[in-house]
């Protein structure tokens, strides 16, 4: 049992795992994830049966890479818990422990004078006991891993409650539309363009929540970068669309009505006749004979939209091709084309805030950690007459820097 | 401008041959030559991404050629600061190239100059970026000193002291690219939720990051715990840098995924 603990809280272990994390990793970048199975059959033929089985096309969600990632956290507790124990004994009477340790450099009396010197513009602090001296800095700095690895498993639990305890909606909405929430919240959209001030493209809406409780935002800018959020919701510009917009008006009795169309629909006052609204085309281009010829694929932008509809009257449906004001009209309806409108695909996110803030505070203890770990290095030595010796948990540093400052000064005992 | 780029690629061509040259005929007035060509390569360098950057009104950093550019410049700025401030001559042969082989790439790249998508106007870009530059340039002269290690090591004729001085160097190096790849993934991860509404997406660049940081991960803890040095973590540190610059330029190439900005 105590072997199972001993590995289990050992850095191969730990090792292993990382491996093992960085070899699924490599997998799940390789086989696109989370395709339809028919993609996988297709590509991968004989092979797809085992890519399916091994849940090779979705590694990040399978058993064995969350497992993974148990393990770790696991190691990582056992690690740190256990450690933390070990560096404040180590810390606790270091000096007398130095004290009595020999020298591992012999320097001549110059030498010794020399390496006073030098410790003592580097700032640390000179304990006696007995014959010998003691010299410490950065003491903190043997904390460094401990923070670092608890820091490294705050991120990985907090990190997976931030990344799945979040509800996700991506909705769309026309200006002047709400998203209604099924807690009754009241998600509005005032208006939605697709340039900055500067005329720089950029995807802006105007939104404002109003919570069940009745306590309603201000008006908030939102665009990519620059969620908004309010009570338990957080909304981020993901997307948009543009739909068309055609006005009908009842000759007959002169109402009239806005429709914005994202997909085919039928326009008809008695079922009859009417108006049968294909699709909006983003470009078209007229040849000297009259010719259209639609074009489909534009980069997002709308530069000479042109609507497709076909009209029905008498149980005929005849095609049309209309550009923004143009009108139709069929029997006592008449039809408006109007310019489209663009409108925001909008992402809504139920967030707690706590998992959100605590990983944060998780990445920023993660970056101190690795600080002081490499950067803060606890410095130990011990002089007398005859020379010194480098001790703490990280020698290695000072070993390089005193061996090349004090070369000269060597002697044999 | 386009001229200040392709009259830095020569210098830093021409550097490398007077490097090599100098160093297989032991000529040390060569390889001083080398030095100051690489210094004005250098300058001339530095001078167009200044110039690059007021004329794009922003950090130079925004796609595959621009980054190559800084990642270019990353590799020679510390290849000078450590020349200045430890006297590691012995680095310039083999850390010459490598700043010439990233800007050679970068001389691949389509070279315009675009507005940033929205996407990536944040304040997020200097830090993630920038950081980006430091780390995987870090890593490369962990590299280039590892592979200096092996080849005294098979030479036969460096003392241990200096092998003992390449080891620790590389290793700082990698402590120091290793914390700069940090603040890259968690200020990704915070920039990430502000763009895309979730800190992590397993997007081919986020993982392949990962993989780097897993990858010198486990350097740092065969190093520091185990106390492994020398020809097996010299090896170690060479065959890494594939995977930095896999992660750097190989997603973009070869992977679709949210980093593809061109």
């Amino acid at each position: 049992m105590k072997k199972v603990f001993n590995f289990l809280r050992s850095m191969r272990f730990g090792i292993i795992l990382l491996v093992l994390i960085a070899a699924c990793s490599i997998v799940g970048t390789v086989i696109p994830q989370g395709r339809e199975i028919a993609w996988y059959a297709q590509t991968y033929r004989s092979f797809h049966g085992y890519i399916l089985l091994l849940r090779l096309n979705r590694v990040f969600e399978s058993w064995y890479f969350i497992a993974l990632l148990v393990l770790l956290c696991l190691n990582l507790s056992l690690c740190s818990i256990l450690r933390i124990r070990s560096v404040v004994k180590a810390a606790k009477g270091d000096t007398e422990r130095a004290a009595k340790t020999p020298d591992t450099v012999h320097l001549t009396p110059e030498g010794t004078e020399k390496l006073r010197e030098y410790l003592t513009d580097m700032h640390c602090r000179a304990e006696s006991v007995g014959e010998a001296t003691v010299w410490r800095r950065h003491s903190f700095g043997r904390y460094g891993t401990f923070i670092t690895h608890l820091s490294i498993l705050l991120t990985v639990i907090f990190g997976a409650l931030a990344l799945y305890s979040p509800t996700v909606t991506d909705r769309d909405c026309m200006p002047g539309e709400s998203i209604f929430m099924d807690d009754g919240t009241e998600i509005h959209v005032h208006d939605f363009r697709m340039a900055d001030d500067t005329g720089r493209l950029d995807y802006q809406s105007h939104v404002q929540i109003t919570l069940p409780d009745g306590r309603r935002s201000e008006i908030a800018e939102l665009k990519v970068n620059h969620p908004f959020s309010f009570g338990p919701w957080k909304l981020f510009q993901q997307t948009f669309g543009t739909a068309g917009s055609v006005t009908v008006t009842d000759l007959e009795n002169g109402g009239s009505d806005d429709f914005l169309l994202t997909e085919q629909s039928y326009l008809s006052a008695d079922g009859k006749s009417g108006i049968l609204y294909d699709t909006l085309y983003p470009d078209f281009i007229r040849d000297p004979g009259g010719e259209v010829t639609l074009i489909t694929i534009t980069q997002g932008s709308y530069p000479h939209p042109i609507y497709q509809a076909e009209t029905f009257s008498d149980g005929v449906f005849t095609p049309v091709l209309a550009e923004p004001g143009d009108e139709l009209t069929v029997n006592n309806l008449r039809f408006r084309f109007n310019a489209p409108v663009d409108y925001p695909g909008i992402r809504i996110k139920h967030v707690s805030r706590l998992w959100n803030g605590a990983l944060v505070a998780a990445f920023t203890l993660m970056i101190a950690g690795l600080y002081i770990t490499f950067f803060y290095e606890p410095v130990l030595v011990k002089t007398d007459r005859e020379g010194y010796a480098v001790l703490g948990p990280k020698p290695e540093r000072m070993r390089i820097e005193l061996g090349e400052e004090l070369k000269e000064y060597e002697s044999e005992k | 401008m386009k001229a200040l780029f392709f009259i830095a690629l020569v210098l830093y061509g021409v550097a490398v041959i007077l490097e090599f040259t100098g160093t297989a005929f032991k000529k040390d007035k060569l390889l001083k030559g080398a030095w100051y060509v690489f210094l004005a390569a250098f300058a001339v360098h530095t001078v167009f991404l200044v110039v690059r950057g007021i004329v794009a009104k922003r950090l130079p950093l925004s796609n595959q050629f621009e980054f190559a550019n800084a990642f270019a410049w990353g590799v020679a700025l510390m290849l000078i600061v450590m020349r200045r401030k430890l006297r590691t001559d012995w680095l310039s042969v083999v850390a010459m190239p490598a700043a010439l082989l990233v800007m050679t790439y970068a001389a691949l790249q389509p070279m315009e100059i675009r507005d940033l998508m929205p996407a990536l106007r944040s304040a997020w870009f200097g830090v993630h970026i920038g950081s980006a530059v430091l780390s995987y340039a870090a890593f490369v002269i962990a590299g280039c000193i590892a592979l200096r290690y092996l080849l005294a090591v098979r030479k036969g004729n460096a003392d241990k002291k200096a092998l003992d001085q390449m080891d620790y160097l590389s290793y700082r190096m990698v402590a120091f690219g290793f914390l700069f790849l940090t603040v890259v993934i968690l200020s990704g991860a915070i920039w990430a939720e502000q763009a895309w509404s979730a800190f992590w997406t397993w997007d081919p660049k986020e993982v392949w990051a990962l993989i780097t940081w897993i990858i010198y991960a486990v350097y740092l803890h065969l190093r520091l715990r185990s106390r492994r040095k020398g020809t097996f973590m010299a090896w170690y540190l060479v065959i890494a840098v594939p995977v930095v610059f896999f992660t750097f330029a190989g997603v973009n190439t070869f992977m679709h995924g949210l980093h593809t900005y061109g």
